[in-house]
């Protein structure tokens, strides 16, 4: 390896290109379909219906507290497919790196994205690289595509959910933006917190065995947070929602952040969450099951589908009184109005 | 207008303070509150301490509306006994 | 919830029948001039438990909301300025100035930086000598002394390269200026919690004095809210007072308001929807002048322009609730904001927006 930085050269596709790929990418996520070096991997065909997904990863900073841009980069790929009920099969991986990036950092993601791989039971088995200028990417972007196996017969989907059906939140709101807040150290503080980020398939497979043909949806709130994932469901569904505000778990240090800078924390970003939307038979035994996981430990019961107003989410306050949520509008700014 | 919270002053060094609430922690100017101890809740508006808030009154006044949420229930009670 | 949520959870449904029997079937129009009691009843719906007789209004307490086009345009000018880095709180990022706002002119490449505290720009400015850090200063008297200790702050430090754009006001002169005008009957106001930290409730006794009018400083929390509304509707005779006694005092910070006397001197000042009003505003002292922002840089912000049909002004002073204003809800959404109502969380539009009636 020539010097401890990624040069331009690396992008070139010709032996240092090689040498990058071999000793930092290979090394790190070692398997018997990657290490073919195919530009397509070729996998086994698991005989139902398949589910695809693409992410691009661009957080700023690469590391924070309880995660990195790797973590990242395959947990929101797995989630992504989670929702569709699949099983994570497989995982492609795109490198945008700025020329200079350190080797050693690149090989700390690297072995971080190997690491939660593991966890989600999935194989990265095929990738690509690229090397821009010095001052482009930020440091590095990562693209993923991931590939699963849709494991349930029923649709999972907005048009499945029914007047009635409960709404599950799998834990608290918030985590991930305030930890990578804090990490940005724009506003000057520290929080006593870490982002969520984690691959929940083993959490949503649990869901799924506990609840069968009564999940109906499902959806991690990512940007935009519970509010973009509920306006979007009631949009979709054509059904109300009503969520009872005190029953959102969030947790101290993100409420206080909120208070602070004027945040919503209903709008903040989670990397490690899902919404599951359930028929009410079944509401009771998949909230068990989310419970039993360690991830999945404050799960809770946040509100209900209804046929009053279609297409709006209300928000009961703890006094009892309503108000609508509204998909957020975009840029998060704090206040100090 | 004025987003500010109350958070408690754990250490002073000259003109800043370092606040926390709830495991939230920041720095924060004192020059509009000299007077400050660590110790102190505070309320904290874009960047500095205005006020120390006094817990004292806070109980207070949660009494004082209790009450009067019970002396009007007293009221209402009389009202319809027709004293 | 803290247990201090949970107590004063427990007091709101006292509360509210409380405020329903003393109201009995008389009227009230009480407003609040405080953006932040306008996010705090919305948010918590306190709308649905007032008694039919009791209507809130709006008054002109949102900063953002009262600044003008053409101090808007002034900051958009000055962002505009190779030298300049434009700090700014968050508040005024997507506001629309005449042609623009913050957020496109920074997408356009002007160096446009939010920031929490006016301190922060002071460091920004320390950080990177070669730039002219600009602060985009609104607010009322909460915010202008952080301001002011920013600004004290840069003197000591040498801090050259900063400045302030002072687009300040003071809080009791509008609330003359409305009872002056005599649009709205106002039965009593419930007056701003956290500007009366600073300047402490005996500034707002000319309400009684000199109009006849009540008024309760309340805090933040619901039972804060219902709290005044119950003790401005069991006033016998106006009288000025306070609910939020953890807090407030008649005299409030006396340093505080020592510190914007050194740093700042009242002016006239131009508030959007109530037109200029003698004294309201702050500008920086003589002694202060070389921070002046609109000295150091000769920017000509342009012809301003309000939107066609937009109705702030009228909301801004209680003469109009929002939805009576023919943009609200169709071409000017929190989404889609054209006037300030609208785009500041705080706003009265986007308030009302926000908090709408769901059983339609």
């Amino acid at each position: 390896m020539t010097g401890d930085r990624v040069l331009i050269g690396h992008g070139s596709g010709g032996k240092l290109y090689r040498d990058l790929v071999r000793d930092v990418f290979v090394a790190a996520f070692a398997n018997p379909v990657l290490e073919r070096l195919d530009d397509a991997a070729a996998l086994a065909s698991p005989g139902g219906r398949i589910a695809l997904t693409t992410d691009a990863h661009v957080v700023q900073p690469l590391e924070f507290p309880g995660g990195d841009i790797g973590r990242l980069s395959v947990s929101g790929t797995v989630n992504d497919l989670a929702t569709a009920a699949a099983r994570p099969l497989a995982l492609a991986a795109a490198f945008i790196i700025e020329e200079g990036f350190l080797l050693a950092d690149l090989r700390r993601l690297c072995a971080s994205m190997a690491r939660t791989a593991e966890e989600a039971c999935v194989p990265i088995v095929t990738g690509d690289t690229k090397v821009v200028q010095r001052g482009l990417a930020d440091g590095l972007y990562i693209t993923t595509t991931g590939v699963g196996e849709i494991v349930v017969d029923h649709d999972v989907s907005a048009a499945a959910v029914r007047e009635g059906d409960a709404v599950l939140l799998s834990g608290s709101i918030g985590d991930h933006s305030a930890a990578v807040l804090a990490a940005r150290g724009e506003f000057h503080f520290d929080l006593a917190l870490q982002s969520d980020c984690a691959p929940l398939w083993s959490l949503v497979e649990g869901a799924l065995a506990a609840g069968g043909t009564a999940v109906r949806f499902l959806r991690d709130p990512t940007r935009g947070g519970l509010t973009s994932v509920l306006a979007e469901l009631a949009e979709s569904a054509d059904l109300g929602v009503e969520i009872e505000e005190e029953a959102v778990p969030v947790s101290p240090p993100v409420r206080a952040l909120c208070e602070l800078l004027g945040y919503d924390p209903f709008v903040l970003a989670n990397e490690g969450k899902m919404v599951l939307v359930v028929g009410p038979e079944k509401a009771d035994e998949v909230l068990a099951a989310l419970r039993r996981h360690p991830l999945g430990a404050q799960a809770a019961r946040i509100g209900a589908v209804t046929s009053a107003h279609p297409r709006r989410v209300a928000l009961r306050t703890a006094f009892g009184t309503r108000r609508v949520l509204d998909m957020p509008i975009g840029e998060l700014l704090p206040r100090i109005c | 207008m004025c987003l500010a919270i109350p958070m408690r002053i754990t250490a002073i060094d000259g003109k800043m303070a370092t606040i926390e609430l709830d495991g939230l922690s920041q720095r924060t100017s004192i020059m509009l509150l000299p007077s400050a101890e660590i110790g102190d809740y505070v309320l904290v508006h874009a960047g500095c301490a205005i006020t120390v808030l006094s817990e004292q009154d806070a109980q207070e006044t949660l009494d004082l509306l209790a009450e009067i949420g019970a002396f009007q229930a007293e009221l209402d009670s009389e009202d319809e006994r027709g004293d | 919830m803290t247990e201090k949520d949970r107590q004063a959870a427990a007091q709101v449904p006292r509360l509210a029948a409380a405020l329903a029997e003393a109201a009995g079937n008389r009227s009230f129009t009480f407003m609040e001039v405080c953006g932040t009691h306008t996010m705090a009843i919305a948010r918590y719906g306190l709308r649905q438990l007032l008694p039919p007789g009791i209507r809130l209004v709006s008054g002109p307490g949102c900063p953002v909301c009262v600044t003008a086009m053409p101090d808007l345009d002034t900051v958009v000018a000055m962002a505009r300025l190779p030298e300049v880095t434009l700090c700014t709180f968050g508040d005024l990022v997507r506001v629309p100035a005449s042609h623009t706002t913050l957020a496109v002119e920074r997408a356009a490449g002007a160096d446009v930086r939010v920031v929490y505290s006016a301190l922060d720009a002071v460091q920004i400015a320390a950080d990177e000598p070669r730039r002219q850090v600009v602060f985009a200063g609104i607010g009322f008297e909460t915010t202008a002394p952080t301001i002011a200790a920013a600004l004290l702050t840069a003197w000591e430090q040498g801090v050259v390269n900063f400045s302030v754009l002072s687009m300040h006001k003071t809080m009791p002169a509008p609330l003359r200026a409305l009872l002056d005008a005599g649009e709205t009957q106002i039965s009593g106001f419930i007056l701003p919690g956290h500007v009366s930290v600073i300047t402490g409730s005996d500034v707002f006794n000319f309400l009684v004095d000199d109009y006849g009018v009540g008024g309760v400083v309340a805090g933040f929390g619901p039972q804060d809210v219902l709290g005044a509304l119950l003790a401005l509707v069991r006033q016998q005779r106006p009288q000025i007072s306070i609910e939020y006694t953890r807090a407030v005092t008649s005299q409030g910070n006396r340093v505080a308001q020592q510190i914007i006397a050194q740093v700042f001197e009242p002016c006239d000042a131009e508030w959007r929807g109530l037109g200029m009003i003698p004294e309201s505003g702050l500008r920086l002292s003589p002694a202060y002048a070389g921070f002046d922002a609109r000295t150091r840089f000769a920017v000509d912000p342009g012809e301003p322009r309000e939107p066609a049909g937009c109705r702030c002004g009228e909301v801004l002073r209680g003469l109009v609730d929002p939805p009576e204003c023919a943009l609200f809800g169709s071409n000017c959404t929190p989404e889609e904001p054209i006037g300030a109502c609208m785009v500041s969380s705080e706003g009265s539009c986007a308030a009302y927006y926000r908090y709408q009636d769901l059983e339609g």
